[in-house]
């Protein structure tokens, strides 16, 4: 997506939200477009079978508080993501269980990754309860920071808006938690910076 | 592969779920619909309403002294007087909910309203831990005017969000979800308990959490007070005291005996929800005392929602997800 198309977007997003105030329906334009992408981030962390009271009361949750969504302060993407991961904290251990699936089984095998290569599948498969088990021992703070990376592809300047944190501290956990995956992943080489993967 | 796209390809990537969209679609029109915001009060609406036959209802006669529905009302605060004050393992309200599609749908000439009719459930514990049930049964023309044109348009069975096919029926543990609310304000269990059994302080106590609630919309005296009829677990004297304080509101009108959307056969009384032309009529049990239904009208749309009570009450009973079969009676 293009940077212009974003800012259109978030524009038209911005006044969806304001003119729902007086109009409650205008807000199912802000449901239709981010429903999908909301519900596979949190169907991906708590698994499909849990996803659906966290997808509903994020939504609810924006619904009641539109009146306080600023503009100028977060796209309503963002707002989204930073209520749906605040109210993901409070389901650690469904989290967590859903790690241990994942790591065991991999995810749905409906709706695969994007892995074709045999050969790089493979090696993914090995490394997969690993990576489950390391990114399920992460501090709560330092998982959200690397989902939101890794699954929700947000900037670190969203990251910090979105959690309410500065942004430096958005770099330091996330370099934290990719310390700690590497080395569960047993590439622990000290001639590898740790920045060369940035996420772009 | 960097350790970024090996915690991507972990998670994997779920597909979309239209069915748990549209379900949390309805959970935001109600709370907006709850909110009396979303309704949609244009011009157009009514003139759909007034083309398509609705007919609008007359005011029936208040409470005055002596009236049959001051009488009504002050016979059913007795019989709920004398109501079982033993609390179960859980309080569940079972409801037939019909609600109107907030759009019109088909195109030209062949323009109709759907109706979502759905078995809702709410379990909640003596904890306060509350559970929430829901099946969709299928959706269907509001009117034999909205078949006909439904028809027309070549019966169509599926449309975003909406769909003829009944649902699956589903049980949520609803986690920090808010047992009971009154005038848009939580209330516990304790709260409801203690609520007075004297009509006239517990008029004033509702009328203070309506005047506490922000804005006007959030609902008004007769409405909170019809909340603690059926869909609270309210003592037995609270009941009570809820009619009795009812039948003193010279806001709230009796229509007479009217038969609700499952064939049931009560008493009808009515009252505005803050909103002109916004309206709610309960259809009462005189035998039992029990809320038959609650029917919410907006301008220009009769019936936008109607609640048909299943159940209300206690139960040990485990909380399940709610079976979709309908009482006999039901169309």
């Amino acid at each position: 997506m293009t940077t212009v198309s974003w800012a259109a977007h978030r524009a038209g997003d911005a006044e969806a939200v304001r003119h729902s105030l007086a109009d409650a329906e205008r807000f199912s334009v802000i449901f239709d477009t981010y429903f999908g992408e909301i519900h596979r981030y949190v169907a991906q962390r708590l698994g499909t079978d849990s996803a659906e009271d966290v997808v509903a009361e994020t939504f609810l949750t924006a619904f009641r508080k539109r009146a306080r969504y600023d503009p100028a302060r977060a796209s309503v993407r963002v707002w989204l993501y930073g209520i749906a991961t605040n109210l993901i904290r409070r389901h650690h251990r469904t989290e967590v269980r859903a790690l241990r699936a994942l790591g065991r089984h991999g995810p749905d095998p409906d709706f695969p990754g994007h892995e074709d290569e045999v050969s790089v599948q493979v090696s993914a498969e090995s490394l997969r309860p690993h990576i489950a088990a390391a990114v399920a021992e992460l501090h709560q703070r330092d998982r959200d920071v690397l989902l939101l990376v890794a699954l929700a592809e947000l900037s670190h300047e969203e990251i910090a808006t979105a959690l309410g944190i500065p942004y430096g501290t958005v770099g330091s956990r996330l370099n934290r938690a990719r310390r700690k995956l590497r080395a569960a992943l047993g590439d622990t080489n000290p001639m590898r910076d740790p920045r060369e993967n940035g996420h772009g | 592969m960097d350790d970024l796209t090996r915690v991507r390809d972990l998670y994997g990537e779920p597909g979309p779920d239209p069915a748990l969209k549209a379900r949390v679609g309805a959970l935001i029109e109600a709370e907006a619909r709850r909110r009396l915001r979303v309704m949609p009060w244009t011009a157009a609406l009514v003139a759909a309403a007034v083309a398509a036959g609705v007919v609008v209802a007359l005011p029936g006669g208040n409470l005055a002294s002596g009236s049959e529905g001051r009488s009504i009302l002050l016979a059913a605060a007795v019989r709920a007087e004398s109501g079982d004050a033993r609390a179960g393992a859980y309080w569940r309200v079972r409801k037939l909910v019909r609600e109107r599609h907030p759009e019109m749908l088909g195109g030209g000439a062949n323009r109709y309203w759907m109706i979502e009719p759905r078995v809702s459930e709410q379990w909640v514990s003596r904890g306060g831990r509350v559970w929430s049930g829901t099946v969709t049964l299928g959706a269907e023309p509001a009117t034999r005017t909205d078949e006909a044109a439904w028809r027309r348009d070549g019966s169509p069975g599926e449309w975003p969000g909406l769909s003829t096919a009944p649902g699956r029926s589903t049980l949520t543990d609803v986690p920090g979800g808010v047992a009971f609310s009154m005038a848009g304000q939580t209330m516990t269990f304790a709260q409801i308990r203690a609520l007075p059994a004297d009509p006239v302080a517990l008029r004033e106590n509702v009328a203070k959490a309506v005047r506490a609630a922000s804005g006007p919309d959030q609902g008004v005296v007769a409405d909170a007070l019809s909340g603690l009829l059926w869909s609270k677990p309210s003592p037995p004297e609270v009941r009570a005291a809820a009619y009795r304080a009812l039948a003193d509101l010279p806001e709230v009108e009796y229509l007479g005996r009217r038969t609700d959307e499952s064939g049931r056969t009560g008493a009808a009384f009515s009252f505005e929800l803050g909103v002109p032309a916004a309206r709610r009529t309960l259809i009462i049990d005189t035998g039992s005392s029990q809320v038959l239904s609650s029917t919410t009208d907006a301008p220009g749309v009769q019936h936008d929602q109607v609640e048909l009570v299943l159940e209300a009450g206690w139960t040990d009973e485990r909380p399940t997800a709610p079976e979709a079969a309908l009482p006999t009676g039901t169309p």
